[in-house]
């Protein structure tokens, strides 16, 4: 019986035990797609966010705590983003959730932030009505894609030379917010739309689409994709005899892109948040640190995950607790100065005041040949 | 050539393409289920592994580009008879929808195995061709698009003459029509099925080791493979060789043709489509089982 006692409260202590430790380390929840279409970006960023906090952790952490990273695959696929999405908050009691990369499945995980009251950051999704459902969890450090256009579209016409442009892009949220926003901007800089052309996140060949855009004739064609199908694309488009210049949104100016695509990659435009050639300290160093310890130079979605995990971060220091109504209330005043300039965000806790690059693909690497800075999202 | 002929022309080819390579992938599938009635779901996963395989000995390895692609074949025919003898071989009297399980798990299983072996980054296969395009009036191709085609042309055909006219095709096709009366005329039931099994795997390798120097491959590319596979094996009807080629070739058609006129956010779907349509009239598939 004695024994029995003392085994039952060895089972005891150390199923409590988690709990114990728990309240030693800021727990911040990460859903990113390991696994599935888009599992290549995905595991950078989980990569540079988890370097990232060694980081913080070796300068003290925050609070006067460690940060301890749990991540959960999500595969950019809705359902089981929000599963995921669950098991961290209500499992893992996380303070604070970055994910879900896709902007479909961002807007599924948004639903959970709001239930469990959790503040979600994105660093990645960028269509445009994720921040126009009034959802008081839910952050987006990155311009949408219709600001994004908005910069950039007015100055694609000169900058590439081209009149006539043809959108080829994923056929999800982040694709049609493409191509709903924007036709109109380019066409302020004095250009024409002559195609508007999808593919599936599944396709792997896009042969029947790529002869539909050529029959078109376009000057350039304006493409949404991340690496795994921006290296098919490109290749492609190639390989079907259309020589017009490429600019996409998406994975078009990182270095696995241009491995992988060759020489299919040269003279392709990026409209991207971060390249890794940008010139400044913060950068400088972020980029010496990413080649030492994970042997390339970081992509976009790498710069993503640095003002993610920092602006979190900096909101966890600011609120004074790990607790997620106090770091949601901090985050709502975010005056960051980070990797691409300084981030706010405004009353629909939509980003501004970043700096956008337009990057050009020469000998291999991303050039910038163009800058903008986002201003306040238009109501 | 007037503008809008090229165009139609172009759409043609590509469909062909495609299609060569939905037929030959069809095929291995169908006669894993004509022969053994399985309905391998881990099929795309046999096109994956070729694919990957290919990759590893072309760029790790260094292999000349035409020896590889018959190696990595024979990598996945060795793994497949070794599948059949450790797993199917004992599921011979079972019923079909435990088998049907087993090769879902087996699909899972493969494609994390591949994950973990080589990551989720996908990988072209290196090729010696030029990659400058060709053209003939208007109309684009590259060097390895022609290879492809005449690939898995020449593989189609020669499936075909294997079943048709070899003894081993002819032992196959009674062991199709009446297991026990084939076994009763002396005919080795158990080697038929290993030998059903690694040549439907090894047809659907050889897609992937040849497509893959165009179509990157990575561990996920085997469930959209499956999934075609099994459209057109429906579509021409399961168990009938002939039906795996036309109805390969129809998907291929109707997918092209169907972006190249319609939206092209609807290409899959159309596709999807006219299987049903010709499903609604013809539930049996397009043709018989042979």
């Amino acid at each position: 019986m004695k024994s029995l006692r003392l085994v039952v409260a060895v089972a005891v202590s150390l199923a409590a035990a988690p709990f114990a430790l728990a309240q030693e380390t800021v727990r911040i929840g990460v859903v990113q797609p390991m696994t599935g279409p888009v599992a290549y970006d995905g595991n950078i960023y989980v990569n540079t966010v988890k370097m990232l906090a060694d980081d913080i952790n070796a300068k003290g952490g925050v609070l006067g705590r460690k940060i301890e990273l749990v991540v959960e695959d999500g595969a950019c696929n809705p359902a089981q983003s929000v599963n995921a999405a669950e098991k961290l908050v209500v499992r893992d009691k996380v303070v604070g959730l970055l994910g879900a990369f896709c902007s479909t499945s961002t807007a599924a995980v948004m639903e959970v932030a709001k239930k469990h009251k959790v503040p979600l950051i994105t660093g990645i999704s960028t269509a445009a009505q994720l921040t126009e459902q009034g959802n008081p969890y839910f952050f987006r450090a990155v311009a949408t894609t219709p600001m994004l256009g908005n910069a950039f579209g007015p100055v694609l016409p000169k900058a590439l030379k081209a009149k006539r442009f043809a959108f080829l892009t994923l056929n999800d949220d982040w694709g049609r917010s493409m191509q709903a926003s924007y036709p109109k901007a380019i066409e302020s800089g004095g250009g024409q739309i002559v195609a508007n052309e999808f593919f599936q996140q599944s396709d792997l060949q896009f042969l029947s689409q790529i002869t539909k855009v050529k029959a078109a004739n376009p000057d350039a064609i304006v493409l949404a994709a991340n690496t795994q199908q921006a290296v098919a694309l490109s290749k492609q488009i190639r390989e079907l005899g259309v020589t017009a210049p490429l600019v996409g949104e998406g994975a078009w100016s990182s270095d696995s892109y241009i491995k992988l695509a060759g020489p299919a990659a040269e003279g392709v435009y990026g409209l991207v948040e971060y390249v890794y050639t940008i010139k400044s300290p913060v950068n400088d160093a972020f980029v010496k640190e990413f080649q030492a310890k994970l042997k390339e130079n970081p992509s976009k979605f790498a710069g993503a995950a640095h003002n993610a995990i920092h602006i979190m971060v900096d909101a966890i220091r600011r609120a004074g607790a790990a607790d997620p109504e106090k770091i949601r209330e901090a985050m709502e005043r975010t005056d960051y100065n980070g990797l691409v300039g300084n981030i706010k965000f405004d009353a629909k806790h939509q980003a501004y005041g970043q700096t956008v690059y337009l990057s050009l693909v020469k000998n291999g690497v991303p050039e910038v040949v163009e800058t903008a800075q986002i201003s306040k999202a238009q109501p | 050539m007037s503008a809008s002929l090229t165009i139609l022309a172009q759409h043609l080819l590509n469909g062909v393409l495609i299609g060569c390579a939905y037929a030959l992938i069809a095929m291995g599938l169908t006669m894993i289920f004509g022969v053994m009635n399985i309905a391998n779901f881990a099929h795309g996963e046999f096109y994956m592994l070729g694919g990957f395989v290919a990759f590893y000995l072309v760029s790790l390895m260094g292999l000349n580009y035409f020896a590889a692609l018959p190696v990595a074949v024979a990598a996945v025919v060795a793994l497949a008879i070794i599948l059949q003898h450790a797993i199917f071989r004992r599921l011979r009297e079972a019923p079909m929808m435990t088998t049907t399980l087993v090769t879902i798990g087996l699909s899972i299983f493969l494609e994390h195995v591949a994950l973990l072996l080589w990551g989720p980054q996908p990988q072209s296969i290196p090729t010696p061709f030029p990659t400058k395009p060709l053209s003939f009036f208007g109309v684009y191709t590259t060097p390895l698009y022609l290879f492809c085609m005449a690939v898995t042309a020449a593989l189609i055909v020669v499936g075909h003459v294997v079943i048709r006219r070899t003894r081993m095709g002819k032992a196959m096709r009674a062991t199709f029509q009446n297991k026990e009366a084939s076994a009763l005329v002396g005919i080795r039931i158990d080697r038929i099925y290993a030998y059903a099994f690694a040549f439907g795997a090894a047809l659907a390798a050889a897609a992937g080791a040849v497509l893959g120097g165009f179509i990157p491959v990575e561990p996920a590319t085997g469930g959209i493979v499956t999934l075609k596979a099994f459209i057109v094996v429906i579509l021409g009807g399961m168990g009938s060789f002939v039906g795996a080629i036309v109805g390969g070739l129809m998907l291929g058609l109707a997918e092209a043709l169907g972006a190249g006129y319609m939206p092209t956010g609807w290409k899959d779907a159309i596709g999807f489509f006219a299987v049903i349509l010709v499903l609604l009239f013809r539930p049996e598939g397009l043709f018989r089982r042979v």
